[in-house]
């Protein structure tokens, strides 16, 4: 399946800097864009999140797999700053992240989307993307009442907007409220949006859910796209196949625990895995996958 | 029943100076509220900062009235301020709970004994106005106009400034939502953590909505305490708010057109019920089924009950008020 | 459902929605309550009296002061006499400009106006909000007179406690309305004033002893309270209206309340007839009537039977789960709807009894709940949106806070402490003593 794949050179380095990791749950990269060092959190004597060491390695396509209630949503909220541990340490590009509100994370690079996808119904699609782009001039209130101000920079937002939409195949739905889109255009509107603050990490918290499958490949060839682009893609999600194709490293989470590490061929054969999954797979099970 | 004399007031309603103080109130509540999701329920402590901000120039500081538009901004300033910082991270109720506190408080405090050589205590404040009343080029004895609608020059330079400013302020507002700023605040409204998300402060986009709309409030009651020649304290009760926010909904939130239309049709709706409901029980009360049911003196509460009743219909089968879009509504899990 | 049985449910719905208003005007015809003196505009002078002892404010009406009203060209409008409720009410002809004036030498011996108060009043035609306008001389010394800091304090604390009772026993079908349906129910002053005006119309107008009257009046809170709940709120939720909509609907039935009040009762407060007249009994320092000991008491032991209530029976369990949580507590099998409708009868009953012991406490007007709505929220929110035992405990506090901070803050700005503890609560610790975090973000 890899073989008759083509990789960028980024991808091609990337995925030579992995082959020397062990696949040991917590191991060590090369060069970690991400790292996280004892993050816990507790929710009322429950034990959400309690994850020892975690690195992510800068260029790769990371996945993020395990079982409902996992943690791997809150794992996604405490690093992004929209949760605040109990204990922990985490860097983002060897910047210390602890007490980083979410907005700062934001607009230091690191991007996530949501679950139930965040997408403003009530602006058009157009409206939607611009408001991804930074540092925009007319966002200041003394500057949103002298339109000459910002004239300039809105139209080189909206057509860098427009190209993205291009990519994402919803150009024509450009003019459009959000809220008429279909679940699963609110998906990529959601990522191509979060694609306008020029990331370095794009976390993705199940892109996939409620897409219907012909879009699945497309969705795999634009996360392939942003590593290419050099930026570092972290993603939840459950769809196995979907794993399996696009990933460069899988971590796989248990009960708050990481439990292994490992390429997907690595992963699909850990015994470990195949326990933690048994009898609560969501999508394909690993054990097919073998088998097919 | 004098219908004509109903008929002309209800008309002179539309475009008098309540329907213009309100018009700025509502504007600015329309920000708060309408773009932003806010729920400020404290419109009028900042109109009264506008007011007295005026009001004290003369009283306590002794300078010239307009020095009173740079002491009624600090006022409103300080108390966004107070209001916000602790209650724009939490729940949009918390926000309702304390400016209406609020609202209550700087009512008492202006209306208090303890208070009263700066702010008039239950007297008010009556002579500041003196210095915009000889900016009038209207002769104030006169009266101007064709019958019946006809205005003392001092009432009718009141109006001009009046629906000047909310032609200006809804124009700056107009031009501040089509804005990135606007869009911003827009999606604010609709999920916070989507615009986080993004990188954007969301609590200081809603600290500077929430002063921004009280600083055009602070203008509505300027203009009202202008027109009015006297700052009195019991004018700015939060039931004020209340009824700026019942004009607005009823003109569309988020619709320019809204804050402004919707406070005239708010005026010529009251006036009318006030005048034919004078009308009806001048001579004796109004009779249903035998029972005398309103009286002359009950007109005003009954005129105010239609209003609180008004809201909640809006609220529950119009909420897009006259120009609001059902679409955008229907959206709307709120 | 197609667009035609859309709109002519729309319009049904709005019919019901204007039979019952046109239905409440009638129920409260009741024979002329209040007109007659709040006909045309007048100016209502009040003389009282502040001398007090250990800085109860008794308010002893000061009796046979002469008033007199001029215009501004100095022609005599109208007087009258102080009666003895220490009230003059002057007819005039309009909202216009008028002249109050005190006779000095009116006041009855040994009294004296508070130094620096003016014996003449100007009113301006704005100062007419509503078609009485009141003036208010004070008599007496100003401020404490002669007790000891201890006396001072152990009398407030006393009628903090009596103030926090009667607060924590309105606030607690506030804090579980926000619980277990998420509105913030602005016109719960409103289910207070019911519980005082039904107390007045009982107890005065048709002359039913309070004993008697008192349980009726409960009840009938109560009964407002479901109501409130099955035609306006209930249906709300079922048609999927969002909270912060709800929220502005239940600002609008508080004004339409609050009017309605106005109109039926009239501006001026009252006071109900039984134990209305009372002296106050010394206990030490203290000093309080047999009439607000009872009622403290009283307000205690209900609150410990709402406490154990809560604490101990299945019921009261369950209303504690779907406070805290309601999607958890519908999934273990409790009926969430019925839940809500006892919280709203339990919650109007208790404000009814707030009411009913407020009206005993100061008088009835058609604005007492309206006064005290915000000193709830304050304590629902020291306390915790939500909690029931957040309510009692917050409501407690805050009426405790508020009296004793009466000895530093002058009598009229009592309630500002109020929003000082709404505001340091919310930045120090938003979820309140006993709330929980998630509910506040």
């Amino acid at each position: 399946m890899d073989a008759d794949r083509n990789y960028s050179e980024l991808a091609q380095r990337t995925r030579a800097a992995l082959a020397s990791v062990n696949a040991l749950p917590g191991v060590a990269k090369p060069d970690p864009i991400l790292l996280a060092e004892n993050v816990r959190r507790n929710f009322g004597g429950v034990t959400a999140v309690d994850v020892q060491h975690l690195e992510v390695q800068r260029g790769s396509i990371t996945a993020l797999i395990g079982p409902n209630g996992a943690g791997k949503t809150t794992l996604f909220n405490l690093l992004t700053g929209f949760d605040t541990p109990d204990t922990g340490e985490w860097m983002f590009d060897s910047r210390n992240l602890k007490k980083v509100v979410a907005h700062k994370t934001a607009s230091l690079g690191m991007v996530r989307t949501f679950q139930l996808t965040k997408s403003l119904t009530k602006l058009s699609v157009i409206e939607n993307m611009k408001l991804g782009a930074t540092h925009q001039i007319g966002e200041k209130w003394w500057n949103g009442l002298l339109p000459f101000r910002y004239r300039k920079q809105e139209a080189i937002i909206e057509r860098r907007a427009d190209e993205l939409l291009k990519r994402f195949k919803l150009d024509h739905m450009r003019d459009q409220y959000a809220g008429t889109l279909s679940g699963g255009q609110r998906k990529l509107l959601e990522m191509a949006r979060a694609l306008m603050t020029n990331p370095r990490l794009v976390m993705l918290d199940e892109p996939m859910a409620g897409v219907n499958p012909a879009l699945k490949q497309s969705l795999n060839e634009h996360i392939r796209g942003l590593r290419d682009d050099g930026m570092t893609v972290l993603f939840v999600e459950h769809d196995m196949d979907m794993v399996h194709d696009v990933s460069d490293w899988v971590v796989v989470m248990a009960e708050g625990r990481i439990i292994a590490e490992g390429t997907p061929e690595q992963i699909s054969s850990n015994p470990a895995v195949i326990e933690a999954y048994l009898g609560t797979h969501q999508g394909k099970s690993l054990l097919d996958e073998e088998n097919a | 029943m004098d219908i004509i004399k109903i008929i002309e007031n209800t008309i002179a309603a539309f475009f008098g100076i309540d329907a213009a103080y309100f018009a700025l109130a509502a504007i600015g509540l329309n920000i708060q509220f309408g773009y932003t999701g806010l729920l400020n329920f404290g419109q009028s402590a900042f109109m009264a900062c506008g007011a007295y901000g005026l009001g004290m120039t003369s009283q306590y500081f002794g300078v010239g009235m307009w020095w009173g538009i740079l002491i009624g901004l600090a006022l409103v300033v300080i108390l966004g301020l107070l209001v916000g910082i602790p209650t724009l991270r939490l729940r949009a109720d918390y926000l309702a709970i304390v400016t209406i506190a609020t609202a209550e408080i700087v009512r008492l405090v202006v209306r208090s004994v303890r208070f009263k050589q700066y702010f008039g205590g239950s007297d008010g404040i009556n002579s500041f106005s003196t210095s915009f009343r000889s900016l009038s080029p209207f002769d104030p004895g006169a009266q101007y106009g064709i019958r019946p609608f006809q205005y003392s020059g001092y009432s009718l330079w009141t109006m001009i400034v009046g629906w000047s400013l909310v032609i200006i302020f809804s124009s700056l507002v107009y031009m501040l939502m089509k804005s990135p700023w606007g869009r911003v605040v827009k999606a604010i409204r609709e999920d916070e953590d989507a615009v986080r998300s993004l990188g954007k402060n969301v609590y200081s986009y809603k600290m500077q909505s929430l002063i921004i709309g009280g600083v055009v409030g602070m203008f509505s009651g300027m203009i009202f305490a202008l027109d009015r020649g006297s700052v009195q304290p019991d004018n700015y009760s939060r039931d004020v708010t209340f009824y700026v926010l019942t004009a607005l909904v009823l003109g569309g939130v988020a619709k320019v057109r809204g804050s402004v239309i919707g406070p005239m049709m708010f005026w010529g709706l009251y006036v009318f019920s006030d005048n034919f409901l004078r009308e009806l029980t001048k001579d004796k009360p109004f009779n249903l089924f035998g029972i005398g049911i309103i009286q002359k003196s009950q007109v005003g509460p009954v005129n105010y009950m239609l209003i609180g009743l008004g809201l909640m219909l809006l609220m529950t089968f119009r909420p897009q008020g006259v120009f609001g879009s059902k679409e955008e509504m229907a959206l709307d899990g709120r | 459902m197609t667009d035609t049985d859309n709109s002519k449910s729309r319009i049904l719905a709005l019919g019901r929605a204007f039979a019952i208003f046109v239905a409440a005007m009638f129920m409260f015809s009741a024979p002329g309550i209040a007109h007659a003196a709040d006909s045309e505009n007048t100016i209502i002078v009040s003389v009282q009296n502040q001398a007090n002892n250990n800085g109860v404010s008794e308010k002893k009406p000061v009796v046979g002061v002469k008033i007199s009203v001029a215009n501004l060209t100095g022609l005599a409008i109208g007087e009258g006499v102080t009666d003895s409720s220490g009230s003059v009410i002057i007819p005039v002809p309009g909202k216009d400009d008028y002249v109050v004036t005190l006779d000095v030498a009116s006041l009855p011996s040994g009294v004296t106006l508070i130094e620096g108060t003016k014996t003449v009043v100007n009113i301006v035609k704005d100062a007419f909000t509503t078609n009485a306008k009141r003036v208010t001389f004070f008599a007496g010394t100003s401020g404490e007179s002669g007790a000891s800091l201890f006396d001072r304090v152990a009398q407030r604390l006393v009628d903090g406690v009596r103030l926090g009772l009667i607060i924590a026993i309105c606030s607690v079908g506030l804090s579980l309305i926000f619980g277990t349906t998420g509105l913030t129910n602005f016109a719960h002053g409103e289910m207070v004033t019911f519980g005082g005006l039904m107390a007045f119309w009982f107890n005065v107008l048709l002359g039913v002893p309070l004993l008697i009257a008192a349980p009726v009046v409960i009840a009938l809170g109560g009964l407002l309270g479901l109501a409130m709940n099955g035609i306006i709120f209930a249906k709300l939720r079922k048609r999927g209206i969002g909270l912060i909509s709800q929220l502005v609907v239940s600002v609008g039935l508080s004004i339409m309340l609050r009017n309605m009040y106005l109109y039926q009762f009239g501006g001026r407060t009252r006071p109900l007839d039984d134990y209305s007249l009372q002296v106050a009994k010394h206990f030490g320092p203290v000093s309080i009537t047999i009439r607000d000991l009872s009622t403290t008491i009283i307000s205690f032991i209900v609150l410990m039977c709402v406490a154990g209530y809560l604490q101990r029976s299945r019921t009261g369990k369950a209303i504690r789960a779907v406070s805290d949580n309601p999607s958890l507590a519908s999934s273990t099998g409790i009926d969430t709807q019925k839940i809500i409708r006892i919280v709203w009868f339990a919650g109007g009953a208790l404000a009814a009894m707030g009411g009913l012991f407020r009206g005993l406490d100061e008088q009835v007007g058609f604005e007492m709940g309206a006064g005290l709505i915000f000193l709830m929220f304050a304590g629902i929110t020291l306390g915790g949106l939500g909690s029931a035992y957040g309510a009692l405990v917050g409501g407690f506090l805050v009426g405790l806070l508020v009296e004793l901070a009466s000895l530093v803050v002058p009598a009229e700005l009592k309630n500002a402490p109020a929003l000082l503890i709404l505001i340091i609560v919310l930045v120090v610790r938003p979820q309140g003593i006993l709330g929980r975090k998630q509910r506040v973000g």
